[in-house]
């Protein structure tokens, strides 16, 4: 044993004692941290914890209605997926319907009542009270009305549906105003004046992709935001697989190739706005072909001759014997169909072009057809439909509030700043109005301008219902109850409706307690209506079932006989349409197009949608011009290049996409991106096409005619690239891609050992 | 010539000492902690005693975990339930009386969690209770526990107290029980 002096072993002693500490530590430090069993105070009724509870409800991110089922654990929504008994999405759910979780759980929702602290627009907010708030736009709506000056108010929704549109309108009416308007930028007006006029309906048929074997979408994306998209694409996969015998064909007819297009057996570009023309000389070719042999056909023969197929083919710059092909094959396919709609729909010419769609469905006889179209009966006990204000309803709502003659606008939802052109001016007609309240879940860009923001439950969290349009040939209901608890501090939209009629003392004309109440009470009176057999069961049982399933649907199917008022023939007639903007200042016709991700842009919240590649270009992020190569290449432009596009009322700048499925004179911009507002992640993205589109309106409908704008395109020698997730979308020798003649008979192919692929489409 | 190197390493002498005392140390120290404080028997916000309640009273572990046998998780009772006793029972004692603060402020009491498994395992309570598993069987004998001791099952079937649940013992019961698909990856890791 060595000597150790007593220092030194002091010294290691304190050593030893200082790693042994060390040591304890370091155990200490590696022990998993101390988890928590939190239990409830008191155990809820409605679930267990570790068990999934599902409630079916409507998805609200689009006007198509689907039902949901929304899986929840802990009281928390965890997915949501489609209904299996809805008829509309039979267990279907796009994926904007399932990125609503991200709506419930938005870190940019609204939590509270908020109070404009300066100037409108300046983002600087306060909370309040729901007392104070309500106070404050209540008594201001109690003085108005008391004055009779309660058209001076004016209420702004998105479009709204079932028993809550009930009472809205209600509501308005106790206030004495007129100024109730359902907006949204993509609501079909003029597909609803062609119907209207053509079959004198104010609802929509019922379009049966399911089992037409021949389907001609001139400009309807019906994959992707036509009407009902998910029913649709039920539809399209019924059609193209569903039956042994015959597999449908599509043929999809629009300037720019959409994702309906791309799915299509035959693409086909008319020139922009033309569509209703290609109609008719297909309809032409139908009578003159003696293919028509209904009483009125000499009638037909009169108000077609200017619409020969060879006249037509100049004009759309379909060839002509295209023409007669499609002619005689959506007579010799059956059951065939017809359908309009998108931009062919959105021309200034638009109710005429889809008038002329009808044509062709009339001629080819597939009116009240199965595979065809068929009428819906009229609804005997669903809540009736609310009209959308137009384009031009908004403008002239838009200088009532410029000559003073607006106190108040309640917003619900709407987002005109953003869904209008700048040529409207909307934003600077907001100014002249005294009080803007805003009962939107999100800061959006006309939210930003409120002076009170009252903000409501998002869907998930509210109760509701819903009467989808068009109806399944009978009439549907879906109720929407709430899946999870509210999570902050917001209100439905209902209840605040409620709040402030009782404020105005007009309590007996809206005599319900909440929005659960008022929803109950309109399903007994369904309910009341019904047929013996549900009478038998009792209003609580019925009620349950409704829930419990999430749909109900009216058995009784009405009449729905049709017979064509002959005055309609000699109506019928497509002029060419009209655009903004000289063609040498203005070469190319801009077709904005509705974006699969974002809707009108409502879902650019949403990081999902986001980061959700778009299907034809797999860009994600950003916005982005499509253009043919060989435009670009006119114009020494290449992917990445970023471009100004001008028209006449305004320049937007996004990079160039090349885009092969694109007419050489057309350049397109999906719509969607470019919020100044609405959170992080729609925030500073992209630009929005509708800021410059001309004010151009279809003069039927005074809808805006969004595909009319020329604009003009500048290389700006800067460059931004594309975030995407596909590489190159050329071959580049690899042999990837085949290629054959449609009818398979001839067979080309970039090397020399193809695959003989003949066989699969012959 | 006499060469050594032992005079130039007997410089290195008080280093080597201090490298093995503190190594020493270190080890000590951590065995000292997992030893004495292996954390597998916390201390609770309410000393709540298994050995009172399913021990003395038999109370069944169901009445209070009600929903082992419907969910894969157990379920703690919600403040209501264990107050829904103690309205009336032992209310004088000190612990009820911090049960009933709980209760009084309508917070939950938060339980701190003793036994549990990696979030890539899915166990399921359900699956074991239908399949008349004792609780015992997993969690020891927490009739006699005043206080919750983590505890597993040993290669012979025992307790085994302070020992986390590892997947061999839970393949060793299955295999016993020649549980159907019981030894496949994915019926417990999905
Ligand atoms: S189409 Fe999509 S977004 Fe629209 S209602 Fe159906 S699921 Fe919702």
């Amino acid at each position: 044993m060595p000597n150790i002096d007593r220092r030194d072993f002091l010294k290691l002693v304190g050593a030893g004692g200082v790693s042994v500490g060390a040591g304890f530590m370091l155990r200490e430090a590696n022990k998993d941290a101390t988890e928590y069993l939190i239990p409830h105070v008191v155990a809820p009724e409605d679930f267990s914890s570790g068990l999934a509870t599902w409630y079916n409800s409507v998805c609200s991110m689009c006007p198509a209605g689907c039902g949901i089922s929304v899986r929840t654990r802990e009281g928390l929504a965890k997915k949501i997926e489609g209904n299996p008994a809805h008829p509309v999405n039979q267990g279907g759910l796009c994926s904007l319907g399932q990125a609503g979780l991200q709506v419930l759980y938005n870190p940019d929702r609204l939590t509270g009542p908020l109070k404009q602290t300066s100037a409108r627009g300046s983002g600087s907010f306060e909370q309040i009270t729901w007392d104070e708030g309500l106070d404050q736009l209540g008594s201001r709506l109690d003085l108005l009305r008391a004055a009779r000056r309660g058209n001076r108010v004016a209420m702004l929704t998105q479009g709204v549906r079932g028993h809550l549109a009930q009472l809205f309108d209600n509501f308005m009416r106790q206030l004495g105003s007129q100024r109730l308007l359902h907006y949204d930028f993509n609501h079909p007006h003029t597909l609803y004046a062609a119907n209207q006029r053509f079959f004198g309906q104010d609802r929509l048929p019922y379009y049966d992709l399911h089992n037409t074997r021949m389907l001609l979408s001139f400009g309807a994306d019906y994959l992707t935001n036509w009407i009902s998209p998910v029913h649709h694409s039920l539809g399209f996969g019924e059609s193209r697989q569903g039956s042994s015998n015959e597999r449908g064909r599509f043929i999809q007819i629009e300037p720019r190739m959409s994702a309906s297009g791309a799915a299509a057996d035959e693409w086909l570009a008319a020139k922009p706005g033309t569509e209703g023309i290609l109609a008719l000389a297909l309809a032409n070719h139908i009578v003159s072909e003696g293919n028509y042999a209904g009483a009125d056909r000499a009638d037909w023969a009169v108000a077609l001759t200017d619409y020969t197929p060879a006249k037509a083919a100049e004009q759309t710059g379909i060839p002509q014997s295209t023409i007669t092909r499609l002619a005689d094959s959506f007579i010799d396919i059956q059951p065939s169909l017809a359908i309009g709609g998108g931009a062919a729909a959105n021309h200034s010419n638009g109710v005429d072009t889809l008038m002329a769609v009808n044509v062709l469905n009339y001629l080819a006889g597939n009116i009240g057809q199965e595979g065809g179209l068929l009428l819906n009966p009229e609804p005997t006990s669903v809540v009736s439909q609310q009209q959308q204000a137009s384009y031009s309803t908004l403008l002239e709502f838009a200088e009532a509030a410029r000559q003073g003659e607006i106190d108040v606008l309640i917003l619900n939802g709407s987002n005109p700043v953003f869904t209008l052109p700048q040529a409207s001016e909307f934003r600077e007609a907001l100014a002249s109005i005294p009080l803007v309240v805003s009962l939107s879940s999100f800061l959006d860009e006309t939210t930003a301008m409120a002076d009170l923001i009252l903000p409501s439950h998002t869907y998930l969290e509210s109760w509701g219902d819903d009467f989808p349009e068009p109806g399944m040939g009978f009439p549907v209901g879906a109720v929407s109850q709430p899946v999870v608890s509210p999570l902050y501090n917001t209100r439905a939209t209902g209840d605040i409706i409620l709040a402030l009629a009782r404020q105005m003392n007009v309590g007996t004309a809206l005599p319900w307690e909440n929005m659960e109440e008022c929803i109950k009470d309109g399903w007994r009176q369904i309910y009341e209506r019904g047929d013996a057999q549900t009478l038998a069961q009792g209003f609580d049982s019925f009620w349950t079932s409704v829930l419990r399933a999430g749909v109900w649907g009216e058995t009784a199917a009405g009449d729905s006989e049709f017979t064509l008022d002959r005055s309609v023939i000699s109506n019928i007639g497509v002029q060419a349409p009209e655009f903004s903007g000289s063609e040498e200042d203005f070469p190319f016709i801009l077709h904005p197009y509705l974006s699969p991700n974002f809707y009108d842009g409502r879902g650019a919240n949403l990081p999902w949608m986001q980061e959700r590649p778009d299907p034809m270009t797999s860009v994600v992020y950003g916005s982005w011009v499509e253009m043919n190569p060989s435009t670009a290449k006119e114009l020494d432009l290449i992917e990445g290049d970023l471009v100004d596009i001008q028209s006449l009322h305004g320049t937007v700048r996004a990079p160039v996409y090349l885009y092969p499925a694109i007419m050489p004179n057309v350049v397109a911009m999906p719509i969607g991106q470019g919020h100044q507002e609405f959170g992080r992640y729609a925030k500073d993205r992209g630009v929005n096409p509708i800021e410059i589109l001309s004010p151009e309106i279809e003069p039927i409908t005074g809808q805006l005619a969004s595909s009319a704008t020329r604009v003009n395109i500048v290389p700006t020698g800067r460059r931004s690239k594309l975030v995407k997730t596909s590489g190159t979308s050329r071959d580049l020798g690899r042999e990837i891609v085949q290629f054959a003649d449609v009818n398979g008979v001839e067979l080309s192919s970039a090397g020399s050992n193809s695959i003989p692929i003949t066989e699969v489409t012959a | 010539m006499n060469v050594s190197i032992v005079p130039s390493l007997k410089k290195l002498r008080p280093v080597a000492m201090l490298v093995i005392v503190v190594l020493l140390g270190l080890v000590l120290g951590y065995w000292a902690n997992a030893a004495f404080l292996p954390g597998t028997s916390p201390e609770q916000p309410i000393a709540f005693s298994h050995r009172i309640h399913a021990g003395e009273n038999e109370i069944p572990c169901m009445y209070c975990h009600t929903q082992a046998r419907l969910s894969p998780s157990a379920g703690v009772p919600s403040v209501s339930k264990c107050v829904g006793c103690h309205l009336e029972i032992a209310t004088e004692r000190p612990q009820i009386r911090r049960l009933m603060s709980y209760w009084d402020n309508q917070e939950p009491i938060p339980w701190v969690k003793v036994h549990d498994l990696p979030d890539f395992v899915h166990f399921t309570h359900k699956r074991h209770v239908l399949a008349e598993v004792e609780c015992q069987t997993c969690h020891g004998p927490v009739e006699t526990m005043d206080r919750i001791r983590l505890t597993s099952r040993a290669a012979d079937g025992t307790a085994q107290a302070n020992h986390p649940w590892e997947m061999g013992q839970c393949l060793s019961c299955h295999r016993e029980n020649e549980v159907e698909n019981g030894t496949d990856c994915w019926t417990c890791h999905k």
